[in-house]
This record gives C-alpha cells, sequence and structure tokens, in this order.
C-alpha cells in the first residue's frame, strides 16, 4: 500500500481564478523521505494541504481527479484518524502554538492529552522528544513568550511527540539558523530511519540534497519531475522549474562546461569532496609523472 | 458521510473568531483609554464576530469580555447582558447584510446606542440605583444635582453617549469588515452574505480568465 | 530529569509536572471548586448579617485568608485599587446626590446627607464584599487551574479554550497594538493633540492588527486540528489537581452549611 496516490489532480481554491494544482499524478511511498521544492507559488504547500485532508473540506474550492491516502480515497477517511495519523507542521511558528498552555513541557504535552495519552506516557515522551530536539532547557518557559526559532522547534516537537504514522513538514526551519535548521533534518533523518513516511516542503535545497530520498519539483501547480534525489537535481527539470541546485551541483555543471568534468554530478558536498579528492590526487600523479 | 464529517469539524473557525473577538473588545477599550477617548470602544470584537458568525457567538463574546472584566472592575459584570445584546443585534444585522454597505453600517449606530443607553441606565438604575462607576455617573450626578430626577437623569445622559460609542465602533467593524480576505469569508458562518456584496459567487471559477499564477486566495 | 525537579519548581503553574500542582499552601492547593463554595459563602453571610458589621468582616475576611495564603501582598494591592476605584466612587457619589432630610453641609449645588452617606456606605460595602470574593478568588486560583477542575467536571474542551486563548489573544493583541502604534507614531500619525486628531489615529492602528489577528484564525484552526484538539477521544490531562483531602472536604462543608444556616435563618426570623 503507497503512501498516497495523486491520478490527474485539480484543484482550485473556492474564488480563485487558477488552479492551484493542476493535473498532477504522483505516487508517494512509504518509509520514505520525499522533499517538495518549487519556488513560491508553485503549489507545494497545497500538495501538503491536500496529503493531509484539509483540501478539499477545510480550503474549499474544486477538487478534480482521485486522491488515495494509504490505500483509502481521501473522502472515505474519518476526519480524526486522518488527523491522527498524518501529523502536519507548517512553517509559521506564531499560529503553531497553541495559545492555551503557559509551559512549553505543557505546550508539547497538548497534543498527548487530547489523544488520551496516559500521564505517565505523555512524561517519557514529552522528556524524550525534549532532548532530542535539544530544548530541555525551555520546558518550563512561557511557549507565547518564545522566539520564532524557539516556538518552531517547539511546534516540531509538539507534532513528534505525537507519533503518527506520516509526517507532512512545510517548511520547518523557516526561522532558524543553519546549525539548528541541520539538527532538525538530523531528527527528520532519525524519524525515517524509524519507518515514518515524510513528506517534507524545504527551500534549503543543500539540506535537501543530503537528506531526501525522493525530489518532488514542482512549478506552477504541476509536479514536473520525481524521482531519486541526485537524479533529479541533474536533471533540466530544475532549470524548468527555476529552483537553485545545490552549490556543488552547479559547480560541477560549470567544470563539465569547460571540459573538465568530475565524471559523477555530486549532489552533496562529501560527494563534491570526495570527487575532488580522487580529482586532486588524479592531479598529483600527473603532476608526479611530469616532474 | 464522513466529508459531512469533516465539513462540520472544519467549519468551526468560529471557536477560534471568539478568542479574538474578546481580545478585540479589550483593546480597543485599552486604546481608547490611552488616547484619552471620552467612548469606551469595548464592544468592536462582540460587533464584529456577531457581524461574521451569527448572534450567539457574537454574544459569547460580550458575555465573556465582560466576565473577564469584572475579575479585575467587578461591576463590569452587571452590565454583560448588553454586550450579550450587541452580539445578538449585530448577528441579525449581519445576516441581512446591513455590514456591506457603508451607510447602513452607520444607521445601525442608533440600534446599538439604544440598546446600550436604554438598558444601560436600567440597569444603572435598578443594580446601582442610578449611580455606578464611570464617566457617566459623574454625568449623571451633575444633572441630578441640577434638578432631574435619578431616572430622567439616566436616560438623558447614557442615550446620546452610547450613540457617541457606537458611532466609531460600527465605523471600525466596518473598516475590519473590508480588509478580510474571502478565503476566511468563505469559513465563517455568515461569510457568504460578505462574498455575495463583493459580487463573487460561491461556486469557483476554474477558467484562467486572468493571468495571475497561483490564484487569488 | 533535572529541569523537572521540585526544586525548579518556579513555572507559572507553581507546581511540577511530574507530581500535583501545589503552591507550597494548604489554602492555594485547595480544589479550585472548594475555594469556590468557600469564598462565596463568606460573600453570602457578610450580605446577610446585621449590616455594616458583617460586610466589615466579610472584607476582614478575605484578607486574612489572603494573608494566610501567602498572597496577602498582591490581594491588598488589587483590592486598594478596588476599593479607591469603586467602592469610593460608589460610596461619594451616593453621599453627594442622594437627597435626605439630614444636610451635612453646602457646597454650591451638593448637599451631601445622612441619608446619602449611609446609604453609600452601605452600598460600597456589598459591592465590596462581592468584589473581594470574585479579586480573591482569581488572586488564589491560577485560571488553567480552575479550568481544568471545571474540564474534569464535564466542561467542554472547547469551552476551556475559548477562555484560555482569549487571556493569551488579549496580551498577543495589546503587544502588536501597541507596536503598530510605535510605528504609525514614527510615521506621523499623531496620537496626541486634540479630541479629533487623537480619535482620528483610532482606526488606522487597530484596524491592520485586528486584521491580521482574524487572518490567523485560519492557521491557528489547522495547528489545533493538527494536535488532535478534534481527537473525540476523552482527553487526558499532565496537570494534576491535588485531591481534597478530608478535613478541605469537611471545611467547605461547613462553611457552605454556615452560610446557609445564617441565611435560612435571617428568612424565619422576618
Amino acid at each position: 500500500m503507497d503512501l498516497a496516490t495523486l491520478r490527474d489532480v485539480t484543484f482550485t481554491y473556492a474564488y480563485a481564478e487558477m488552479p492551484a494544482l493542476e493535473g498532477v499524478t504522483l505516487q508517494l511511498q512509504r518509509g520514505q523521505l520525499y522533499g517538495v521544492v518549487g519556488i513560491n507559488g508553485s503549489g507545494k504547500s497545497t500538495l501538503c494541504s491536500l496529503l493531509r485532508g484539509l483540501i478539499p473540506h477545510f480550503h474549499q474550492g474544486t477538487l478534480e481527479g482521485t486522491v488515495e491516502i494509504l490505500g483509502k480515497d481521501l473522502g472515505e477517511w474519518d476526519a480524526a484518524e486522518l488527523s491522527r495519523t498524518i501529523g502536519c507542521v507548517f512553517d509559521n511558528p506564531f499560529t503553531q502554538i497553541s495559545g492555551i498552555k503557559d509551559t512549553v513541557f505543557e505546550e508539547i504535552a497538548f497534543g498527548l492529552e487530547n489523544l488520551g495519552v496516559s500521564r505517565s506516557d505523555m512524561l517519557d515522551r514529552v522528556t524524550s522528544v525534549s532532548e532530542q530536539m535539544g530544548i530541555t532547557a525551555l520546558l518550563r518557559k512561557n511557549p507565547n513568550e518564545l522566539s520564532g526559532g524557539q516556538r518552531q522547534k517547539v511546534a516540531f516537537a509538539s507534532i513528534i511527540a505525537m507519533d503518527s504514522e506520516v509526517l507532512v513538514i512545510d517548511e520547518p526551519t523557516s526561522q532558524l539558523d543553519p546549525q539548528s535548521s541541520h539538527a532538525v533534518f538530523e531528527i527528520i533523518a532519525d524519524l525515517k530511519a524509524r519507518g515514518k513516511s515524510i513528506v517534507l516542503v524545504e527551500h534549503k535545497i543543500d539540506l535537501m540534497a543530503q537528506f531526501a530520498d525522493r525530489l518532488v519539483v514542482m512549478r506552477s501547480g504541476e509536479v514536473v519531475a520525481e524521482g531519486p534525489t541526485a537524479q533529479v537535481l541533474a536533471s533540466p527539470a530544475m532549470d524548468a522549474a527555476d529552483v537553485p541546485r545545490p552549490e556543488v551541483t552547479d559547480l560541477a555543471f560549470a567544470l563539465e562546461a569547460v571540459g573538465k568534468g568530475l565524471g559523477c554530478v555530486p549532489v552533496t558536498r562529501r560527494e563534491a569532496e570526495a570527487a575532488i579528492a580522487t580529482r586532486m590526487r588524479g592531479t598529483q600523479i600527473h603532476a608526479d609523472r611530469v616532474a | 458521510m464522513s466529508t459531512q464529517s469533516l465539513i462540520s469539524r472544519y467549519g468551526r473557525l468560529t471557536i477560534f473568531m471568539i478568542p479574538i473577538g474578546i481580545a478585540i473588545n479589550f483593546v480597543g477599550g485599552q486604546l481608547a483609554l490611552l488616547l484619552k477617548l471620552p467612548v469606551y470602544l469595548d464592544s468592536i470584537g462582540t460587533i464584529l464576530v456577531g457581524a461574521l458568525c451569527g448572534g450567539i457567538p457574537g454574544a459569547l463574546v460580550g458575555l465573556v469580555s465582560n466576565g473577564i472584566n469584572s475579575i479585575t472592575s467587578p461591576p463590569t459584570l452587571a452590565f454583560g447582558i448588553l454586550n450579550v445584546m450587541f452580539g445578538l443585534l449585530a448577528g441579525w444585522l449581519g445576516r441581512r447584510g446591513v455590514f456591506t454597505v457603508l451607510w447602513k453600517t452607520l444607521a445601525s449606530a442608533v440600534p446599538f446606542a439604544l440598546i446600550g443607553g436604554f438598558l444601560g441606565a436600567l440597569i444603572t438604575l435598578w443594580v446601582f440605583g442610578g449611580l455606578a462607576v464611570g464617566g457617566g455617573a459623574l454625568v449623571v450626578g451633575a444633572l441630578m444635582a441640577a434638578g432631574l430626577d435619578v431616572t430622567t437623569a439616566n436616560f438623558v445622559a447614557q442615550v446620546p453617549m452610547d450613540f457617541l460609542d457606537k458611532v466609531p465602533t460600527v465605523l471600525a467593524v466596518y473598516v475590519v469588515l473590508r480588509g478580510i480576505p474571502r478565503r476566511i469569508f468563505a469559513k465563517l458562518p455568515l461569510g457568504e452574505v460578505y462574498l455575495r456584496a463583493k459580487g463573487v459567487t460561491p461556486a469557483p471559477v476554474p477558467t484562467a480568465s486572468q493571468p495571475t499564477p497561483g490564484g487569488l486566495r | 530529569m533535572s529541569a523537572l525537579s521540585p526544586e525548579a519548581a518556579s513555572a507559572p503553574s507553581g507546581g511540577t509536572f511530574d507530581g500535583v500542582v501545589s503552591h507550597g499552601n494548604w489554602i492555594r492547593d485547595m480544589h479550585p471548586l472548594n475555594v469556590a463554595v468557600v469564598l462565596a459563602s463568606i460573600s453570602l453571610l457578610a450580605l446577610a448579617t446585621p449590616r455594616p458589621v458583617g460586610l466589615v468582616s466579610g472584607c476582614v475576611a478575605f484578607l486574612g485568608i489572603a494573608v494566610a495564603a501567602g498572597v496577602g501582598g498582591s490581594f491588598a494591592r488589587l483590592y486598594a485599587k478596588l476599593v479607591v476605584g469603586v467602592g469610593l466612587v460608589l460610596f461619594v457619589l451616593r453621599a453627594a446626590f442622594v437627597h435626605g432630610n439630614h444636610v451635612l453641609f453646602e457646597l454650591g449645588p451638593l448637599a451631601p446627607t445622612w441619608e446619602g452617606v449611609r446609604e453609600g456606605t452601605t452600598f460600597a460595602l456589598v459591592v465590596m464584599a462581592l468584589c473581594g470574593a470574585l479579586t480573591l478568588y482569581f488572586v488564589l486560583v491560577p485560571m488553567k487551574t480552575f479550568m481544568l477542575a471545571l474540564e474534569l467536571k464535564g466542561m467542554p474542551p472547547q469551552a476551556t479554550y475559548i477562555l484560555l486563548a482569549s487571556f493569551q489573544a488579549i496580551t498577543d493583541l495589546g503587544r502588536s497594538a501597541r507596536t503598530v502604534m510605535d510605528a504609525q507614531k514614527s510615521r506621523g500619525i499623531e496620537t496626541e493633540g486634540n479630541l479629533w486628531v487623537r480619535a482620528r489615529a483610532f482606526v488606522p492602528i487597530l484596524a491592520p492588527v485586528f486584521i491580521t489577528a482574524l487572518n490567523q484564525t485560519e492557521e491557528r484552526a489547522i495547528a489545533l486540528d493538527a494536535r488532535a484538539f478534534n481527537s473525540g477521544i476523552p482527553h487526558t490531562h499532565v496537570l494534576q489537581l491535588r485531591p481534597a483531602p478530608a478535613w478541605e472536604r469537611a471545611a467547605t462543608a461547613l462553611t457552605a452549611a454556615a452560610c446557609l444556616a445564617t441565611i435560612g435563618a435571617g428568612l424565619l426570623w422576618t
């Protein structure tokens, strides 16, 4: 059973002139980390809303085509069950804080309270999630007084504490510095390693290259490419969608353009370092020989 | 059927509007004090939520606002019924599209002021024997000293004062309503009234008549 | 778990997460609903007993309870504000304007009477006896503990949400209003000057703040749904109320009984 199957899906928000998604056909497998990239307004967030079942039931509009989530038609899902099964984090850290809890501890526990989790389980989960996120120092603080970045971590922690099978994450690091962003991606990778299915929208393409299993590239409501991350990053779909490639990939293309290709297309720093090291060693051997 | 359950669940933007309405009542009142305006302006949220979500949510905003206010200023509790009535009236007027037209909105200050003035005067008379706290009481006292009896003094003082309060209140409501985007209206009980007034038919238009990528949301 | 140890118990809740909510004071640790019963009883007793002795004793009793609960200072400050801002005003207005036969002195059009002073004293004290209970209650019981007590008695979580979210929204909205006000000031919108100038500043300051807040309700709805707020499963609670010990239940029952008996006796007598 797949995570989601979309067949020729077109969605137009009520009162909008243009469809936000157009003719999207997509098959997402379970246990994978999908990265969704595209410029603003390309339909990434709409895709998330659809996977999360917010479309068409919360955001009204016309939905054409068929959407299946975990083998069941979107319309047949019980709403409460769907929100339990698919966790969702979005970019605005301010609206994601419940606004009714005055400690971070209670804020993270809020979702668990709503799920009827027993108190002892709740304490364990909040403790372990906050350790994982590195926010134990915040536990007694008022979530409504935190900075944007801290709130974002708390919001993320609150959702992963709920331990849902699938996570739809829309720009979880918009307010975070590079170091914290990397840490969040490490946690996402760890969640995937524990068998979760993840759909992640993110602009930080270097991190996507490093962590995503597969990439979905979107442009004006259409999916222009879907496939293994390295393959997609090297494909012309990236240019077509106006999405920048990782620095190292651009570098490799630049070298190739002047006839000095690395012989592979690196997408992460580590791959690039390996390829360049090999080249350097080769050059060294070459230089030694000349000498 | 399950679709229905989804809709009924998500149709409830109302419960998120109520706390905002309450906060609007407070902040409006506080700013009026800060700007040293001689009016209360503390029922904008009640009328706004009534106009958007209907009479009962509006009344709830009024009730809770006065309840919370009474923690620091207990006599406010006695006047809670006024704020409840404002909410109910706003819902009734909202359903009839009053707040979609500027002059009708301004005209609505009259019924609001009549409720506020008359009922306010009656509560002052019944609960406080004609002399409550606040700026109004001084005016009432002055009128009494000038020879009016307590009942007349209350009505003479409170009805015009409430009118002065309600004109800027409904004006603020009108301005805020104009600033609310369509997609929020679409999720509110009385949103359709405002969308229709904007000339929008509830059915979306899937054809691309204008080259606006992503569409207007 | 050092962050959760009792030593670090400086959280607004005053309690620890792995235990029950405790303020380390037997009055403040009483069940919120018992506190409500006791304070309401004292208030009613004060109203039912001979005036003005009963009313004064009621007000003094509130002060005594506040001191015993270790919140004497904060309660006294709040109460003093009410006495001046509400009690005194109610008294002065009546003393000045209530007509009577025993005129104390004349000052221009004002002729305070003995009847006015007496009515003013009694009325102000009645209001203060009622205000005292309400004020003391919210000094003693944090709103969230009160809400938890009501939720455990069957109040729907949506109602709790509305109340608790209102307090936060007031804080947040007040903060953004101040920010916008400062921004508007620096952009040249005057907030001082004559009445018309000040009145015109009102809408430009508030409308953007209100509109933003109303827009955010959409994301709030999604965020709360993501936290399974609408799960339909009976909620559990990370905070725990201390189960009321026998003496507390007895004391509550006794106070309520004394109140009812006094009122009953008063009704039979007349």
